[in-house]
């Protein structure tokens, strides 16, 4: 794994050549997660965003990489972990891991009770909420995992300026 | 009013409340299906109805997932009446309520839970928790005694569906079943592994049936997929290293992706998306003219991989925890090539395999009634307290 120099400060790319090399890399990202955060998770079949999560899930102790599955099926995994951050160490992080490709409309997404995940412990990682534009508008940034050749991956850890209130 | 206990069809027990009836109402409302039934001493279905079933107006052909608590809200009043009506019975009749507390999505669960709560506490009746997953088991144990069979215990249940990939050591010890988490799915589930394989090359959802249909008419050993092998991680302390049967699907999933990609498959599988969208209510045999025999052989192969490596580890598991019997539940039950994978093992190692009827091995409320009779008979009822568990594992 390799982390390629930010193109800002915003912005964090790793590129990896193994599922070990990505957990790795979840787990380096975890970093950048504290809560509350709503993330959009993309990239195609296969890329690996679920392993991704299982270094994450690793860093914040909330789950070993192994139990880590798929939600696509049951669309929202919850995981119960500590910060790792020095500011805000040992305090409890929610890390839910939601798949929104089984969810064909807005009325759908209304009833799945997402709001109510949305607490200021929340890390919420979002795979399919580019559907729904409501999602990515409560989005705070999305991380892109890119299928370059083989198992070579670019994960990319983008995150929007914090928003002005008022 | 004081009955006499259980008859020989249902498990004795000294403690517990004195069942009346024998019958018990479930509910399951875990994930996509609304479910009611009600079944006798945990043995005699009287009805199952699931709510895709009730509904006459759906949107288009096929299932419609009830992903949203609001589907359930609708349909759970509509499926309890059907399900009392078709087996002829009161809610005064009922002995006891059932309900599935977990694991599953959280709003989907508490459509049930609440309503079952409210039922129970209206007609002053027990109230009974039933984990989905164990559930799953008395589907097969159910179809068990349907069939008269008595169980060799302990029994090894696998359940594989596409939210789960399973394997439990069970047992019964006093009326009362134990369970043992013995085997898991590290990333994916089989049933998702098919849903997204069946996506990949442009064919219908949910994907088993597709692949079921289609697998047959391709060669199996075409394209090398497997064994599949999944390291014990190094992380696990020694005591945790003690067996496990992990399975993993993802890898599989991406060999398939792969081939496609290098095989150039990427023009057909567009078109055949294309034609099969335009086909009202479109079946596997339709997609047949629509497949060449590269990905038929890559469709056989693909399934031929997860049935292996499923019997593979599911047989190593029994051999290991000494079990005498194999059950087999959850939606990729329905597999045909599955069944005659297991069943054909099975015989040969005199090991007798259960797999239960397609209606009990899908998600359903009879299972979820038929798991709840035992803890009925224990005394084992849920306090008022009783609410979702979208985590709870089982064993």
């Amino acid at each position: 794994m390799s982390e390629a120099i930010p193109m800002d400060d915003k912005v964090r790319v790793f590129t990896t050549h193994s599922a070990e090399e990505t957990i790795e890399a979840g787990r380096e990202l975890a970093k950048f997660l504290d809560p509350p955060k709503v993330v959009l998770l993309r990239g195609d079949l296969g890329a690996g965003k679920t392993t991704l999560v299982k270094g994450i899930a690793a860093a914040l102790g909330a789950a070993e990489p192994d139990e880590v599955t798929s939600p696509t099926f049951t669309l929202i995994h919850e995981y119960a972990g500590r910060s790792v951050e020095h500011a805000k160490l040992g305090e409890t992080i929610l890390l839910y891991h939601l798949d929104l490709y089984r969810i064909e409309n807005q009325r759908q997404l209304d009833t799945l009770g997402m709001e109510e995940l949305m607490t200021p412990q929340s890390v919420l990682l979002i795979e399919w909420g580019e559907k729904f534009p409501s999602v990515v508008e409560r989005s705070d940034g999305e991380i892109v995992i890119e299928t370059l050749h083989g198992d070579e991956r670019r994960i990319a850890l983008a995150l929007h300026p914090p928003k002005t209130s008022g | 009013m004081h009955p006499t206990l259980p008859s020989s069809s249902g498990p004795a027990s000294a403690s517990g409340p004195v069942p009346a009836s024998g019958l018990i109402l479930g509910i399951e409302s875990s994930c996509d299906e609304t479910a009611a039934a009600v079944v006798r001493r945990g043995a005699e279905v009287l009805s199952n109805v699931v709510a895709s079933q009730v509904r006459t107006h759906a949107p288009y052909g096929g299932v419609v997932p009830e992903l949203a608590s609001r589907e359930h809200l609708q349909n759970i009043v509509p499926v309890v009446r059907t399900a009392l009506e078709q087996a002829g019975c009161s809610l005064e009749d009922l002995d006891a309520i059932a309900v599935t507390e977990g694991p599953g999505l959280a709003g989907a669960l508490l459509v049930g839970v609440m309503y079952a709560k409210g039922l129970a506490f209206a007609l002053n009746k027990p109230l009974i928790a039933v984990n989905h997953l164990e559930g799953h088991i008395h589907a097969v144990l159910l179809e068990a005694k349907k069939q008269q069979q008595t169980l060799a215990q302990p029994t090894l249940a696998l359940v594989v569906s596409g939210g789960h990939t399973h394997l439990y050591l069970a047992e019964e010890t006093q009326a009362t079943w134990r369970y043992k988490n013995i085997g898991r799915t590290v990333d994916d589930a089989a049933g998702e592994a098919f849903d997204k394989v069946a996506k990949l090359l442009g064919l219908g959802y949910p994907g088993g049936p597709w692949i079921d249909w289609l697998a047959q008419h391709g060669d199996p050993r075409a394209v090398p997929f497997g064994p599949i092998t999944v390291k014990q991680k190094p992380y696990r302390a020694p005591q945790q290293q003690s067996p496990r049967f992990l399975f993993s699907f993802s890898g599989l999933k991406t060999a398939a992706l792969r081939y496609v990609q290098t095989h150039a498959m990427a023009q057909t599988i567009a078109a055949r998306h294309q034609t099969l969208a335009e086909i009202a209510d479109a079946k596997p045999a339709d997609a047949l003219a629509l497949c060449n025999t590269e990905t038929l052989n890559l469709i056989a192969s693909f399934q031929r991989a997860v049935v292996e490596d499923l019997a593979r580890k599911t047989f190593a598991a029994a051999e290991t925890f000494h079990s005498a019997s194999i059950v087999v539940s959850g939606g990729v039950a329905a597999n045909r090539e599955l069944r005659q994978h297991l069943l054909a093992e099975g015989r040969r190692r005199s090991l007798p395999v259960i797999f239960p009827s397609l209606e009990l091995s899908t998600d359903n409320a009879a299972m979820i009634a038929a798991a709840a009779w035992p803890k009925f008979v224990a005394g084992d009822v849920a306090t008022a307290a009783l609410t979702a568990e979208p985590s709870l594992s089982l064993g």
